[in-house]
């Protein structure tokens, strides 16, 4: 019975050609779409699930709360030995300290060859946490004497070109020389450890004394501490046992902490703590279901439209002895056979598009991952699903169709029914269709908004240069008079901090005007030369600039901090500021314009300016863009003369800015590029639909010829009832799109507004797609001699 | 005693009035005759033989069918009894498109749940019976009107009906070929199978034993 089926359905597609490939093409862009994304959550949702004892290792964390809480996905450094020393929950806890950027020499046959590289200070029990085995597969990893590293086998292979590295040494920092005791397996995509040289802990203090030290007074986020608890431990009750150590360890401190264990698990999608946010994995799995559902409607819809062309053959089967059930299930089983092929196609589509994605994304999937048996667990529901889902009711439609009508002839379309599920169907398309339009728009409105809108600062043609720790005021200034110098060389900044560099803002606590306690907001510092404000052009609401000094002792603010205060600009002029702890301590000789210093999710938050030579990290450039790359060579010629063991690097503050906007990017292009396959899967399930209803009134069309009407006429007719549907779904979609897109725009202090005519261009824009799809079907009917038509009943 | 039909009525609504398509038939039919059904068009012809393959309701009477009460069975039962004793021939054949000559006669055999190899020989017997051994396969347009309508036949025999319905069975055919069909019942008739048949035309009622004139629903 089954073959039977097999072969029916099989010769029943091959003769409805046009329609099967409608169908196949649109589920396999359907099923193409839903494999990349099944990969994509796959991989987010794998992240660290390979440690042995994954479900005990925990990350410890800081809820800061001044005034507002804030989550840092760190402790104080001084917190790892308390924890393991005086509380019994853990078996082994395990700090480590991220830092970018060192210099790094390989010496190989003679030549010397200088590297910039991430580095990792670890202590060697991190080593026994985690599942980050030595290529022979132990754990046994050598880091507790100063000047030791372990580096993975690509890092090897980059640096020394072999994979024999244990006993060779490199130069770090221009310094110490350090040996290296191990390499380790290449550490999988999913996990949060980007690192792949490793240093022993103990050299941290030459170049981080803060996270190296046993210090409670603040965080650095460059510092992560993990811990591997015993077995059966009540997180709720550790976290309350913890709450005493502020109290012991910073009983003055006006920044409340309060320290949390986070599961390994939760690190890759905790938004609180800089992870990903899930919800940007629910809405690329909604799209999946989408495009799916986009699909399966087009096979629902053409598929009852058709159940008349069926109908005699359905007569014939169930005069001969067929029951219900068995039509049921050989229409089952057609569909089953075009979702198959549609899987087939699906996976080709999935494989060569991969690369792309993977671009789009910054992912590096790979397609071998489809062919284990969760993936083809996947498959099969997702076949099954589909299947079912777009055959049954179309299955139930036909298997209901009166045999002695059929066999006469007598039955008409309206008697198949269907026709009022076919609308709502096509009327949900279009709603999908509409909102995936408005939201694309929305997201690129608010995108560009934050692009094109006064952030308060020039960020157009300012290089930033790093520079290294090691260098004194006087290195600076001459450095800094040399790249005046240089051709197209505008204005020369140091400092720390550029403006719009809100990731690597430093926050600390202020005391106004010597109040007795420091006020319930925290301000961020930036340190900056006398040339700041010139660089960046952020303009003086009141005061003057500080005069040019290479330490403290007169500083800037921003109007926010006014704000804050309750007090005009004018006010603060001449008032000290304490800052951090009483480190700093100046008067405010003038305040600047605010500046968006994050993206516009982030309130624009009190900010102070002052100089002080020994922190720069950065150098900023303002050049002429017109001879940018000359420019940019000179400048590494004067940097290197000062910095002749270092590498020179730079990057466009532009660059940098956008970068706050790479989420909202990627949404922006994951909405482009689904939102036009679900209009074109829509289009397609138009298509068909508008060939069976010409199909189906190729007679009427024809009387009314005779009758006098014109083509116009006709046209005119079909695109009606079309038009209809859309501005229903045009109705739908607008209040539901409008307050979803609120809701996404309420996350940012500094919005776009969603405009009345995003929702007109979406629905004129489908109804235009609508009638190009119309017209060119009724047309060639229209077009025709109405006697052929007539003559053929 | 095949079939016994007692004061069968069956009508439509329309605008409010009963529209009546069969009035008061009585009819009874004993194995192994041929009977012709006449009548203009509207008459209640394939009507009366719709109701007597069980295809089609009626709404007042009683039918029974080898001593079943057809009007008190349940749909499911009815249908498995037609399905049994009753085959059907259409005035346009109803092959299906996509299946061969072959696989036409198969079908109902699938449907009753024939085994493969009773199945095979069952459709061997039948191309063997029909002559049309050449062309089993064959899809129904590469056949002539009279060959498609032989293929119809072997079909509705092929599950050894008691009864054979036949709905103008010559009426596509030219007139060659339509005696050729008409012979073909007589023969099987001969054989012990009986048959309905609905015809406009004099000459293949004379083929039948028996003729049933209808007019507006009723017998005359």
């Amino acid at each position: 019975m089954f073959k039977n089926h097999l072969k029916i359905a099989w010769r029943n597609l091959i003769k409805r050609k046009v329609f099967t490939a409608i169908n196949i093409l649109g589920l396999s862009i359907g099923f193409g779409s839903a494999i990349l994304i099944y990969l994509f959550l796959c991989y987010h949702l794998s992240f660290d699930q390979f440690h042995e004892n994954s479900d005990r290792i925990y990350r410890m964390t800081t809820q800061e709360n001044r005034g507002s809480i804030e989550f840092e996905p760190s402790v104080p450094p001084g917190f790892a030995k308390v924890f393991s020393e005086e509380y019994g929950y853990a078996d082994k806890v395990a700090k480590i300290v991220d830092i970018d950027g060192y210099i790094i020499d390989v010496e190989n046959n003679g030549s010397t060859e200088k590297y910039k590289k991430d580095v990792a200070f670890v202590q060697e029990s991190f080593f026994k946490i985690f599942n980050f085995p030595l290529v022979n597969g132990s754990n046994m990893v050598s880091l507790s004497a100063p000047n030791t590293a372990v580096i993975t086998e690509n890092e090897a292979i980059n640096m020394f070109g072999t994979l024999d590295v244990v006993g060779k040494n490199f130069v770090f920092e221009n310094d110490k020389t350090i040996e290296i005791t191990g390499v380790l397996k290449d550490l999988p995509q999913t996990t949060f450890l980007k690192a792949n040289i490793f240093i022993s802990f103990e050299n941290l203090a030459d170049h981080f004394e803060f996270a190296s030290g046993e210090f409670w007074g603040g965080i650095t986020s460059n510092l992560q501490c993990f811990a591997l608890l015993k077995p059966n431990q009540n997180i709720a009750d550790i976290e309350t046992a913890l709450l005493e150590l502020p109290k012991k360890h910073r009983p003055n401190s006006k920044n409340d902490h309060t320290y949390r264990l986070q599961p390994l698990s939760d690190i890759h999608l905790n938004a609180d703590y800089g992870g990903l946010n899930p919800i940007f994995l629910i809405v690329f799995g909604l799209i999946g279901l989408f495009l799916i559902g986009i699909a399966s409607i087009n096979f629902i819809n053409i598929s009852t439209a058709q159940a008349f062309y069926r109908s005699k053959e359905i007569g014939i089967r169930k005069v001969l002895g067929s029951f219900k059930q068995h039509l049921f299930w050989q229409f089952l089983t057609e569909t089953f056979l075009i979702s198959l092929f549609a899987v087939a196609i699906g996976i080709v589509i999935a494989v060569l598009s991969l690369p792309s994605f993977n671009t789009l994304f910054e992912l590096q999937l790979s397609a071998q991952s489809l062919f284990n048996f969760q993936f083809i667990g996947f498959l099969l529901l997702l076949l099954g699903l589909v299947a079912f889902l777009s055959g049954s009711y179309p299955g139930i439609l036909m298997s209901r169709i009166v045999p002695v009508l059929a066999l006469k002839g007598k039955l008409n379309h309206n008697d198949m029914g269907g026709n009022s599920t076919r609308k709502v169907l096509v009327i949900a398309q279009f709603v999908i269709s509409i909102t995936l339009i408005v939201s694309t728009l929305v997201i690129s409105k608010q995108i560009e908004y934050a692009m094109n809108t006064d952030l308060g600062f020039d960020k157009e043609s300012i290089v930033m240069l790093e520079i290294p720790d090691d260098f004194d005021a006087a290195r600076f200034n001459s450095l800094k008079e040399r790249l005046k110098q240089v051709p197209g060389v505008q204005h020369v900044s140091g400092c720390l901090g550029s403006p719009g560099a809100a990731d690597s803002n430093w926050g600390t606590s202020i005391k106004y005007n010597n109040r007795p306690e420091v006020e319930e907001f925290s301000i961020v510092v930036k340190v900056a030369d006398v040339d700041y404000l010139n660089t960046f052009r952020i303009p003086l609401v009141a005061g003057r600039n500080f005069f040019k000094n290479d330490s403290i002792t007169e500083m800037l603010v921003n109007e926010k901090l006014a704000e804050k205060l309750g007090l005009t600009s004018e006010e603060l002029l001449g008032k000290a500021i304490e800052v951090n702890g009483g480190d700093i301590k100046a008067n405010i000789v003038g305040v600047v314009k605010d500046f968006h210093d994050g993206s516009f999710a982030e309130d624009i938050g009190p900010v102070f300016i002052a100089p002080n030579v020994s922190m720069y990290n950065e150098i900023a450039v303002k050049i002429n863009h017109l001879n940018a790359k000359n420019t940019l060579e000179q400048l590494n010629t004067e940097w290197s003369k000062s910095f002749s063991n270092y590498i020179f690097d730079y990057r466009f503050l532009d660059e940098r800015v956008a970068e706050q906007y790479e989420t909202e990017q990627r949404y922006l292009s994951l909405s482009k590029v689904f939102s036009g396959l679900a209009i074109f899967i829509g289009c397609l399930g138009l298509y068909g639909l508008i060939l069976f209803f010409v199909n189906m009134r190729t007679k009427e069309m024809g009387i009314r010829k005779v009758l006098g009407s014109n083509v116009g006429n006709i046209l005119r007719l079909f695109s009606i009832d079309f038009l209809k549907l859309i501005l229903v779904a045009g109705t739908i979609a607008t209040p539901l799109t409008w307050y979803f897109m609120s809701q996404w725009l309420e996350g940012y202090s500094y919005r776009t507004e969603i405009q009345w005519w995003y929702f007109v261009i979406a629905i004129v824009g489908i109804m235009l797609i609508t009638l190009i799809t119309i017209s060119y079907q009724t047309l060639k009917v229209a077009l025709a001699n109405p006697i052929k038509s007539l003559r053929t009943e | 005693m095949l079939l016994k039909l007692n004061n069968i009525f069956k009508w439509v609504q329309s605008g409010g009035q009963r529209v009546f398509l069969l009035k008061d038939i009585n009819l009874s039919i004993e194995e192994g005759e041929f009977i012709s059904i006449m009548g203009p068009s509207g008459s209640g012809k394939s009507t009366l033989l719709n109701v007597i393959g069980m295809l089609d309701d009626f709404d007042e009477g009683e039918y029974n069918f080898l001593d079943e009460s057809v009007h008190n069975l349940k749909e499911k039962h009815r249908a498995n009894l037609y399905k049994q004793y009753i085959g059907f021939v259409f005035q346009a054949y109803h092959l299906l498109d996509e299946l061969t000559v072959k696989e036409n006669l198969e079908m109902p055999l699938l449907y009753s749940k024939k085994s493969s190899s009773e199945r095979k020989s069952l459709v061997a017997d039948m191309l063997d019976r029909f002559n049309i051994v050449g062309k089993k396969d064959l899809f129904p347009s590469q056949l002539s009107g009279g060959q498609q309508q032989l293929v119809g036949i072997a079909r509705a025999l092929i599950s050894s009906p008691k009864l054979i319905l036949a709905d103008e069975p010559t009426g596509n055919l030219n007139s060659k070929q339509g005696e050729e069909i008409m012979e073909l019942f007589k023969q099987l008739n001969d054989e012990g199978v009986t048959i309905i048949q609905v015809t406009h035309s004099k000459k293949n009622a004379a083929y039948g034993s028996r003729v049933i004139n209808l007019l507006d629903g009723r017998r005359i």
